[in-house]
C-alpha cells in the first residue's frame, strides 16, 4: 500500500517534469503582454463609473505623496489633479497586475478593490488645474532655457517627420487624446524625465502596442530633458506653438 | 420600347447604380474582409493574444526561405519602427489597425497597403536591391499623420540575420 502512494507519486512528479520540459522546448513561446486593459466599451464604463464624494474620502490616503490638491511636492512624484479618469485608472490597474512597477504603488493598488479605485480616479479628474502662471502649484521649476524650449515646441506641435516622431500634443492634448492617455500640461518635469527615460531602456513597459517605447527610443537625451522642462514648466497647458515662449 | 419611355428606364437606372457607389465607404471594410475571405480581429485586444501580440511583430523567417513582416498601425507609429528584410526574396505582409484607417506606403516602390481596424491587410511584396525605404502613412488618420512615418531596411541575403523560428527580427535587434 505505502509502496504503492509512493511510486504514484514518483510518477506524478515524472510527468510534471516531462510536460514543464516540452512547454519549455515548445516553439511558441509565451505572448509577451504589456497590460491587461483592452479599451473596450465595458472597460471604459467601468473605470468611469466611479463616486467622487467617496473617492475624496479614500484619497486621504493618497495626499500624502500626491498633495491634498493633487499637486505633489516631491518632483519625482506625478501630479493627478485633472488627470484623465481612464489615465489613471489604467496606471492603478496595471500596477495591481504588476505590470508596472513602483514599490510604493504595487501594495496599494493590490490593496484598493475595483470600487475603490473608480471612485478615486473620479476624484482626482475633478480636481483643478490653474491656468494662471502666478498661481501654478506645480512643484517649483526652474523655466527651461530658451534653446531647449525651442526643442521641445517643436516635438510638441510638430514632432518629427523625418525620424517618424509624431507630435506630443497630439496624444497627450490639449489638441487631442486616445483613450488612457495621460495630459501632461501640468506634470513634474523629473517624473517626465524619470518616464521617458524608463521607456527607452524599457524598465516600464505597459504602454499598450508599445508607441511610448518607441518614441522614447527615437528621441535624444537632449530632447527628453528639453521636453520634460517643457512640461514642467506648465508651457503645455496652451496648443504648442513654434516659436520659443519670450 | 419609345424613346421617352427608354430614357425613364435610363435615368433610373442611373440613379440605383450610382446609390452603392456613394455608399461605398460603409461597405468597403466588410466587403474587403469577405474577398480575402480573412477572420476578423479585436483591434482592441491586439496586444492580449492572437497573431499581433509583442513579441510576435517583426520580421519572421519561413522554411521555404520567404519572410513574414507582422505590423500594427496605431495612431500616428507602425509598429515595429523599423524593419529589416533581406533583398531579393518575397516578404509576406500581415498587418492590421488598433484604431483608425490607415495606408502603409513605401516610398520609392509602387506598393501601397490600405490597413483597416479589424481585418488583417496581407500583400506580397519584394525588394530586389539593398536599400532604405521610408514607409509614410498615407491616409489622413489624426493630428499626427504628418509625422507617420516608419522605416524599412533591405539587405543583402547573407547579412540578414538567421532566425529561429519563435524569433523575431527589426532594425533595433541589429
Amino acid at each position: 500500500m505505502q509502496r504503492n502512494k509512493r511510486r504514484s507519486l514518483k510518477l506524478t512528479g515524472a510527468i510534471l517534469v516531462a510536460a514543464s520540459l516540452l512547454l519549455l522546448a515548445s516553439d511558441n513561446p509565451p505572448a509577451q503582454i504589456p497590460s491587461l486593459v483592452a479599451w473596450t466599451p465595458e472597460t471604459i464604463a467601468a473605470a468611469s463609473a466611479g463616486d467622487t464624494f467617496r473617492g475624496m474620502l479614500l484619497a486621504k490616503r493618497c495626499d500624502h505623496c500626491h498633495g491634498s490638491e493633487g499637486f505633489s511636492s516631491v518632483a519625482s512624484t506625478p501630479n493627478l489633479a485633472a488627470m484623465d479618469k481612464l489615465a489613471t485608472w489604467k496606471q492603478v490597474e496595471d500596477f495591481r497586475t504588476h505590470k508596472r512597477t513602483s514599490p510604493a504603488m504595487e501594495p496599494i493598488a493590490e490593496s484598493l478593490s475595483a470600487r475603490d479605485v473608480a471612485d478615486v480616479v473620479a476624484y482626482y479628474a475633478k480636481l483643478p488645474v490653474f491656468q494662471d502662471p502666478q498661481d501654478n502649484r506645480v512643484f517649483p521649476q526652474s523655466r527651461p532655457d530658451p534653446s531647449h524650449a525651442a526643442i521641445a515646441s517643436r516635438l510638441v506641435s510638430f514632432g518629427d517627420g523625418e525620424r517618424g516622431i509624431p507630435p506630443c500634443q497630439a496624444c497627450h492634448g490639449p489638441v487631442a487624446y486616445r483613450p488612457g492617455v495621460p495630459s501632461l500640461a501640468t506634470q513634474n518635469a523629473d517624473y517626465v524625465l524619470n518616464q521617458l527615460e524608463a521607456f527607452a531602456h524599457r524598465a516600464r513597459a505597459n504602454d499598450i502596442n508599445q508607441p511610448m517605447r518607441t518614441i522614447a527610443t527615437l528621441l535624444t537625451e537632449d530632447e527628453r530633458h528639453a521636453l520634460a522642462q517643457y512640461y514642467g514648466s506648465g508651457l503645455g497647458l496652451q496648443p504648442g506653438s513654434s516659436t520659443a515662449p519670450r | 420600347m419609345t424613346w421617352p419611355k427608354l430614357r425613364k428606364f435610363l435615368l433610373w437606372a442611373l440613379v440605383l447604380c450610382l446609390i452603392p457607389a456613394t455608399r461605398y465607404y460603409q461597405i468597403d471594410v466588410p466587403l474587403l474582409r469577405f474577398l480575402k475571405g480573412s477572420r476578423p480581429v479585436d483591434p482592441l485586444s491586439l496586444h492580449l493574444s492572437g497573431e499581433f501580440v509583442e513579441n510576435n511583430l517583426g520580421t519572421a523567417q519561413e522554411p521555404d526561405g520567404s519572410v513574414t513582416v507582422r505590423m500594427i498601425a496605431q495612431q500616428y507609429l507602425f509598429i515595429p519602427h523599423c524593419i529589416l528584410v533581406p533583398a531579393g526574396v518575397p516578404v509576406h505582409l500581415r498587418i492590421t489597425s488598433a484604431d483608425a484607417v490607415h495606408a502603409l506606403t513605401f516610398n520609392g516602390t509602387d506598393y501601397a497597403v490600405k490597413v483597416l481596424p479589424g481585418t488583417i491587410s496581407e500583400a506580397q511584396l519584394q525588394f530586389p536591391r539593398p536599400g532604405e525605404y521610408k514607409m509614410p502613412c498615407r491616409e489622413f488618420c489624426g493630428a499626427g499623420h504628418y509625422a507617420m512615418r516608419s522605416e524599412l531596411k533591405v539587405v543583402r541575403r547573407d547579412q540578414f540575420p538567421a532566425l529561429r523560428p519563435q524569433e523575431r527580427g527589426n532594425c533595433a535587434a541589429q
